[in-house]
């Protein structure tokens, strides 16, 4: 046995016990830092899969928006009601073992006929890459986000509005001072903060663009913007605000407008329904989906239907 | 060269199986937290070997993101209220 | 094994062993406090030799550069948690 397969072992083994920790805890507070480390593990799983996309992705989303939603929301909870235990019930559900049950038997089936599968046999990636030379794009992932499957990709931008729609309708706004955790005053926060937020528009912006290429692309540029709105929420240096205005409502829609304007207005040239143009249609249509990305996580992470700046 | 490279690796991911201990142990919430932050910084070194070992250079990105945003999470811990899970 | 793949096995092992000792000051000392003095210091000087050995063995001033950049950033992130965590703490107290 190499050290690879020793790694991978290590990995396999800690992301189960983990997860089991993570499930299994009864203090919310423990579950919620066992998530964190969990996708921390997950993204050093998916580099060892070779799937460096997702890496950035488990990145940008578990270490800049997802732990820190978790615990707002705990916060949220406490707030609300000063008496909340610290521990979830004792006891489980009765289903818990049946549905443990089936997962496991669901996983072990996959997993036994994925063994199976020869992989040379399964043309669609090979078919993919091929396809991938007559583009000027470097990066499969990016392809088949954009040019091969980009009706899902559409869709996806499309849920995402719906998403912030539906947490609109059942979320009463939070109030300034729940959705901000540090004094405006203290000392430290305010350094890592203009260099966090300047750093995360930059990177964003290389990853939008070096996505056509390597590794990266919208979702996780959008992901990097979205954390540098966190932390400026945070911080109170973006508080929630009533009515979202007109520049709030376009950055919100503008994936999917870019999109569907570009998919559907090419049908006046005589091509077929949402075939891009060129490059320069895919750097549109990704910068808007970054922008759409961005603003829709921060502002579900807000639990508002804007941001406005903190009142001079 | 490889070899060590990987050797590295698995020397910096048993020392976060110990730190698993420190997280289950506590006995405070800035322990679990501090334990959180080992694993933080240690996943960025075994990102950057990574990178080297199997020359996937965007691996030093996935790096960059975890070390650029790991004060996130930490600013909203130090919003929970102190006391709530020490035991 | 060349010049240059000695110096960086020399520094990794360094950086290993300073990983190793943040670790184990994690899980040996007392109290709070003194578990964030030794992790947030030793994490990040291991970090710094991580990343010289990295340089040393790609030879290349990209990546070097890249290198240093996530070294000032883990420098930063500690400095910040490390202030934030220790005041977390001492709320706790009183």
């Amino acid at each position: 046995m190499d050290t690879a397969h020793l790694v991978d072992l290590l990995l396999a083994v800690g992301m189960v016990v983990l997860a089991l920790q993570v499930v299994s805890e009864r203090a919310v507070l423990r579950s919620i830092i066992l998530f964190v480390v969990f996708g921390l593990v997950m993204a050093l799983a998916w580099t060892r899969l070779q799937a460096p996309d997702l890496a950035l992705a488990e990145a940008a989303i578990g270490a800049g928006v997802t732990g820190a939603l978790m615990m707002m929301a705990w916060r949220r909870l406490l707030i609300i009601n000063p008496d909340q235990p610290a521990d979830t019930p004792r006891g489980r559900s009765r289903v818990a073992v049946p549905v443990a049950l089936l997962a496991a038997a669901l996983v072990a089936t996959i997993g036994l006929s994925a063994l199976n599968i020869d992989p040379h046999a399964n043309g669609a990636g090979l078919i993919a890459l091929d396809e991938l030379t007559d583009t000027s794009l470097g990066n499969p992932v990016t392809g088949v986000l954009l040019l091969f499957r980009n009706l899902d990709t559409l869709l996806e931008m499309a849920v995402l509005l719906i998403a912030l729609l539906g947490a609109r309708a059942v979320s009463t706004p939070a109030h300034p001072n729940e959705a901000a955790v540090v004094e405006t005053s203290a000392p430290l926060v305010g350094a890592l903060l203009a260099i966090l937020v300047p750093l995360s528009i930059l990177i964003a912006t290389h990853l939008l663009l070096a996505g056509t290429n390597e590794p990266g692309g919208a979702f996780q540029a959008g992901a990097v913007l979205a954390a540098g709105g966190v932390a400026l929420v945070l911080t109170a240096r973006l508080q929630p605000g009533e009515r979202p205005g007109v520049v709030t409502q376009l950055a919100v829609t503008a994936g999917l407008l870019a999109f569907v304007g570009i998919g559907v207005g090419i049908m006046a040239f005589g091509e077929k329904l949402l075939v891009l143009p060129g490059t320069w249609a895919i750097y549109v249509i990704e910068t808007a989906m970054m922008v759409s990305i961005g603003l829709t996580l921060a502002l579900l992470f807000a639990g508002a239907p804007a941001l406005v700046g903190r009142p001079k | 060269m490889s070899q060590i490279l990987g050797l590295a690796v698995l020397f910096l991911l048993l020392n976060l199986v110990a730190g698993i201990w420190r997280v289950a142990r506590g006995p405070t919430a800035a322990d679990r937290m501090l334990a959180a932050l080992l694993f933080g910084s240690t996943t960025v070194a075994v990102l950057l070997l990574m990178a080297e070992w199997m020359t996937m250079p965007a691996l030093r990105s996935v790096a960059l993101l975890f070390v650029m945003l790991a004060g996130i999470v930490t600013i909203a811990f130090f919003g929970l209220p102190a006391g709530k899970d020490e035991q | 094994m060349n010049f240059q793949d000695g110096i960086a096995v020399v520094l990794l092992i360094a950086g290993c062993f300073f990983y190793l000792a943040g670790t184990v000051g994690l899980l040996r000392f007392g109290d709070v406090h003194s578990r964030l003095h030794a992790l947030t210091k030793a994490d990040n000087l291991g970090l710094m030799l991580v990343c010289a050995a990295l340089a040393v063995l790609a030879a290349d001033w990209r990546i070097s550069a890249l290198l240093a950049l996530i070294w000032l950033l883990g420098l930063l992130a500690a400095t910040v948690s490390a202030h934030l965590i220790a005041r977390h703490a001492r709320r706790g107290w009183e």
